[in-house]
């Protein structure tokens, strides 16, 4: 029975920082359909500036604010100084999808070579804001602690706004329209340009408190996020890549089904489950579980 | 009768050039052989990837797994089954290919970013899959010997000339067989549901058998590039087969100009030739433990992004625009 | 790695002047072998400084490069500057060989030394034609038996006991000293983790429970979830973790929030075992205090020990702002151990020469390690062996039961034998004048 807690709240911690990662991932590609795989360094970057806040002025909170204003901007600063020159250049195709992402992988390059040189090849860590020891219940100590609870409080605080934002406000209207048809959303007025930049801001944001919320169970160093961006990037593909409500399910979907297969089958299934949990959910929703577009199988 | 004489044309000029490279080979020292067998074999795998995603329009993220799967294939079949090294990368070509053609069947047909999760997928799951099967020799791998040179190529053939002479002509010959391919009527087909899939349907084209062929054929010769990678360094591990060499290729095939096999060699040479150059900036600048260290990964990444910032269509749009 | 214009031009004087000599003498021998001059020996190694692994090991190098440069200020190797030039692999088999390729046939070294991995190095090995070219292979750091294979490894040296040897001798220890007490082993999912799960059947260890799991697919959240899988073992298990520091860490930082820490009696494999990089990882001094390590080399925290102290010193001069860890202890201890070899070869350097002496004096070197080297014309091998110690709350290693005893074995079917070997003293100022 232990075992069986276990397994499910360790799969709503991991699945819960999976769906940052996957949410990030999926702003990202609704705004300009690009699949963000500087993500990783991103939210690297921006959590080593939260630590650097950190050490400087002793709070773990302000350097939570800190990392995701920071990652706001280096997500907006991106988009208008790479993405938008390489856009311009490049009309049809499929180099639409791959020149992007070679781009992305770059800068993923550059900000870990940075990252390299400004903090050093060594581990950091950041101790977590509230106490790590798990909550006692029936005498029996289970994996589940108050810095457990506040990162998925944290993560539904997040989901929740951002559903406010897409559903009930007129930014959000005009992100999901220029998403949806830039073309019509750019001839009713809307500033598509901009939109799209908003689009990547969010997606920093997000990804800088994946970083911050992530870290202090592991360690900071330049390839920290990079299982976690392709985990997240399952998932999103998992959840239909159009939805924020996907990318949040597959993200659980996947953080159920790794960790009930370690616990249950073999520790060393962990990345062959992603696999496999992928291909069942395309083979049966070729779109994603919860994209409402058509099937894209031909 | 026009296309017997292009085709003819083709050939010659592909016998020209491997000439041309034997020429080449032999007035070049060891180092520059060995790097110029590599550049064979990536061009091949870039090649590979400007079928898939340049003529059929899919996007793969894993295609170093579908190496790894040519590079167990031919490592088995020399070690193991004591083939000679010649048929074993034949044999990796075909295991390969067949490993596409099944994995083809259920996902080719998905569009981009599906297709690519799935592959990325299967690439970060290779390394725990190969280390569930004993004979596939764990971390250590197998080795893939593909033996001296033949004795009556004289004692001064080295190593290295045998192998920039095996991978030159198995990277010939592939392409020249795409090459062909690619100006039939599948070429034409391909082309066709790049530009337009519902339009290439209305034309009769069985699209979804065609992404499934396509995948087929990419992962052959990927998987004889991955034979050819084994053979240059002497055996084959789940870890010679991280993430990062597939987005290599993607980066080459971007660099060469996704649309085209005119000019893939160049793919090869820049993924050879960028780190080197990076490694002597590195040299003549010098500087702290951290600093060297980091830069020559700085370096690829900067040239990286120029290159899709200024060529994102590849080097031959570039001179296009300019006449 | 840095080679600046002055080098350049001193390397260039010194060429002509080699060359200059070589036309005086009458009749040369032979043709000298690459990266030696009147003035300089070019030695080079392959090894992750970037990436993942280059968090691990990336220290190696730097450590031994500033013991390099205190020989050198000290007068080098019978006048001769070594100059180690370092080509990052990042832990990939395939920039391994292109990498160690070039520093054959570009860099033109004289030897390589301290080369870093199993997948690695086993494919830079043949891909380099090391053999072929008679290419010294010094001092491997990896504890994969296979590089002991002098028939297929003819030039290289290894220096790390193998997991084998630690998997074998650490089945004697448990059995002698927690008899009764149920056995669960964690491994990294690789080489190293699976010649460990075979060693221990060697040694004839009965283990409860094995998990494997894939380097770098270890969260918090799975140390927690495979904790509470092995805390229904009942008993007080031994948990031995095979595996590299940060995921010890990973384990133990689990354990602390699961209270979990008394549950076990924990045994660390040499490889994860270093206290002070567990302490800077954030793993609370408590639960470290009393765990269980192997260890061929003395504590890098143990000033009293005249290896370590000197090291120190050439550490804090030499290669500044790095902290003194098992990590740079090891590229200390093979830096010296290279000098050594290098001394023995005689002052007319050659290939063959280095590895002759290596067979034939290696086991003689001075060296900290507390088991002894097993060089010879037979055997490739260096450290055979393990002592066990107990970590305090301040992360110093403490012999178990108070008194070092030291174990024995071979990588194959061999017996786990007590040792009574005491190393050679450390020579005057840790420089070398053996011959």
């Amino acid at each position: 029975m232990l075992k069986f807690i276990t397994a499910v709240l360790t799969s709503l911690t991991t699945g819960s920082i999976y769906a940052l990662m996957s949410t990030a991932l999926v702003l990202v590609w609704r705004s300009t359909r690009v699949i963000n795989f500087a993500q990783a360094g991103q939210a690297v970057l921006t959590t080593y500036i939260g630590y650097e806040v950190i050490v400087r002025s002793g709070s773990y909170w302000v350097g939570l604010i800190m990392a995701i204003v920071a990652g706001a901007v280096i997500g907006a600063a991106i988009d208008r100084f790479f993405m938008r020159p390489i856009f311009k250049r490049i009309t049809t195709g499929p180099i639409v999808m791959i020149a992007p992402v070679v781009a992305t992988l770059g800068l993923l390059g550059i900000v870990q070579a940075i990252i390299g040189f400004k903090w050093g090849l060594t581990y950091q860590t950041i101790a977590a804001p509230v106490s790590t020891d798990g909550y006692r219940i029936f005498g029996s100590v289970i994996a589940f602690s108050p810095f457990n609870l506040m990162v998925l409080v944290c993560v539904t605080i997040t989901m929740l706004l951002l559903t406010l934002l897409f559903q009930k406000t007129n930014l959000g209207l005009a992100l999901r329209a220029s998403a949806h048809s830039p073309e019509i959303a750019k001839l009713s007025g809307i500033k598509v340009d901009g939109i799209r930049t908003l689009g990547w801001a969010l997606a920093g944001a997000a990804g800088g408190l994946a970083g911050m919320l992530f870290v202090p169970s592991t360690y900071l160093y330049p390839n920290a996020m990079d299982v976690l961006l392709v985990f997240g990037f399952i998932a999103a593909v998992i959840g239909g890549l159009d939805s924020l409500f996907g990318a949040v399910a597959g993200a659980m979907v996947l953080g159920f089904a790794i960790n009930f297969t370690t616990s249950y089958v073999s520790s060393r299934l962990v990345f062959p489950t992603a696999f496999i949990i992928l291909i069942l959910v395309l083979l049966i929703k070729p779109a994603g579980i919860f994209s409402n577009k058509k099937g894209r199988r031909d | 009768m026009h296309n017997f004489s292009a085709t003819k044309k083709r050939l010659l000029l592909f016998i020209l050039f491997g000439w041309l490279l034997l020429l080449v080979g032999d007035r070049v020292g060891e180092l520059r052989q060995y790097q110029g067998s590599f550049v064979a074999m990536y061009t091949l795998a870039i090649a590979s990837i400007i079928l898939l995603t340049g003529y059929s329009g899919q996007l793969s993220l894993g295609h170093s797994a579908l190496m790894a799967v040519g590079a167990y294939a031919g490592a088995l079949s020399t070690n193991n089954a004591h083939l000679h090294p010649v048929i074993a990368l034949i044999i990796a070509t075909f295991v390969a290919g067949l490993f596409g053609l099944i994995l083809g069947f259920g996902v080719a047909r998905l569009s981009g970013p599906y297709l690519a999760g799935t592959t990325l997928a299967l690439a970060v799951s290779l390394p725990s899959l190969a280390n569930q099967f004993p004979i596939l020799g764990g971390e250590q791998g197998v080795a893939f010997d593909v033996g001296a040179p033949p004795a009556r190529f004289g004692e001064d053939f080295s190593q290295y000339k045998w192998f920039f002479w095996i991978s030159s002509l198995a990277a010939l010959i592939m392409i020249w067989l795409i090459a062909n391919l690619l100006s039939s009527k599948y070429g034409r087909s391909f082309r066709a549901m790049r530009d337009n899939q519902v339009a290439a349907q209305l034309t009769g084209i069985n699209t979804g058998r065609l992404k499934v062929t396509a995948f087929t054929i990419s992962a052959g010769m990927a998987g004889l590039a991955g034979g050819l990678l084994v053979m240059l360094i002497s055996g084959v591990s789940p870890s010679a087969f991280p993430l990062s060499l597939s987005f290599s290729l993607l980066t080459g095939a971007v660099v060469t100009g996704v649309y085209s096999l005119k000019g893939v060699m160049l793919g090869g040479l820049v993924l050879v030739a960028i780190p080197e150059i990076a490694d002597s900036v590195v040299n003549r600048i010098g500087g702290s433990e951290g600093f060297t260290a980091t830069l020559p990964g700085f370096l690829v990444s900067a040239l990286l992004i120029a290159a899709v910032l200024f060529a994102p269509n590849g080097p031959g749009q570039l001179l296009k625009k300019k006449h | 790695m840095i080679r600046n214009t002055r080098m350049k031009r001193f390397s260039i004087v010194s060429a002509v002047v080699a060359a200059g000599a070589m036309v005086l003498s009458i009749m040369p021998a032979q043709a000298a072998d690459p990266g030696v001059t009147a003035t300089e020996i070019k030695l080079g190694v392959s090894t992750p400084l970037t990436g993942s692994a280059g968090l691990a090991y990336g220290k190696v190098p730097g450590a031994m490069k500033a013991y390099f440069d205190y020989i050198n200020a000290n007068g080098g190797v019978y006048g001769r500057k070594i100059k180690l030039v370092v080509r990052d692999d990042k832990y990939l088999p395939t920039l391994a060989a292109t990498q160690t390729t070039n520093l054959i046939l570009k860099d033109n070294v004289f030897a390589l030394v301290g080369a870093l991995g199993t997948a690695t190095h086993s494919k830079a090995y043949t891909a380099a034609s090391l053999a072929a070219k008679n290419v010294p292979d010094l001092f491997v750091n990896t504890g994969f038996s296979g590089f002991g294979n002098i028939a297929k490894y003819p030039t290289t040296f290894t220096v790390l006991p193998s997991y084998a040897m630690e998997a074998k001798i650490m089945s004697k220890f448990i059995k002698e000293k927690f008899a009764g007490q149920a056995v669960a082993l964690v491994a990294q999912d690789d080489e190293f983790g699976v010649d460990g799960v075979n060693g221990f059947k060697a040694g004839g260890l009965t283990i409860a429970s094995t998990t494997l799991y894939p380097t770098s697919s270890i969260t918090d959240a799975r140390a927690k979830a495979l904790l509470t899988g092995l805390s229904a073992i009942p008993g007080k298990p031994v948990v031995v973790l095979f595996g590299t520091t940060d995921v010890t860490a990973l384990i133990f930082k689990a354990a602390e929030s699961l209270d979990l820490v008394s549950k076990f009696t924990w045994i660390a494999g040499s490889v994860g075992g270093d206290a002070n990089t567990l302490l800077a990882l954030g793993v609370k001094s408590t639960t470290i205090d009393g765990a269980i390590a192997a260890s061929f080399f003395p504590d890098a925290k143990d000033t009293s020990d005249e290896y370590v102290s000197q090291f120190m010193k050439i550490n804090e001069k030499y290669n500044k702002g790095i902290s003194f860890d098992n990590i740079v202890l090891q590229g200390m201890n093979s830096a010296m151990l290279t000098v050594q070899a290098l001394r023995a070869a005689g002052k007319n350097l050659t290939r063959t020469g280095l590895i002759n002496a290596v067979q034939n004096k290696g086991a003689k070197f001075a060296s900290a390690g507390r088991v002894p080297l097993n060089y010879s014309a037979t055997s490739h091998v260096g450290y055979n062996g393990y002592w066990f110690g107990q970590l305090n709350a301040k992360g110093e290693l403490k012999p178990y039961g108070g008194t070092l005893s030291i174990f024995t074995t071979d990588s194959a079917a061999g017996a786990v034998e007590a040792s009574t070997f005491t190393r050679p003293a450390m020579p005057k100022n840790g420089i070398p004048t053996n011959s």
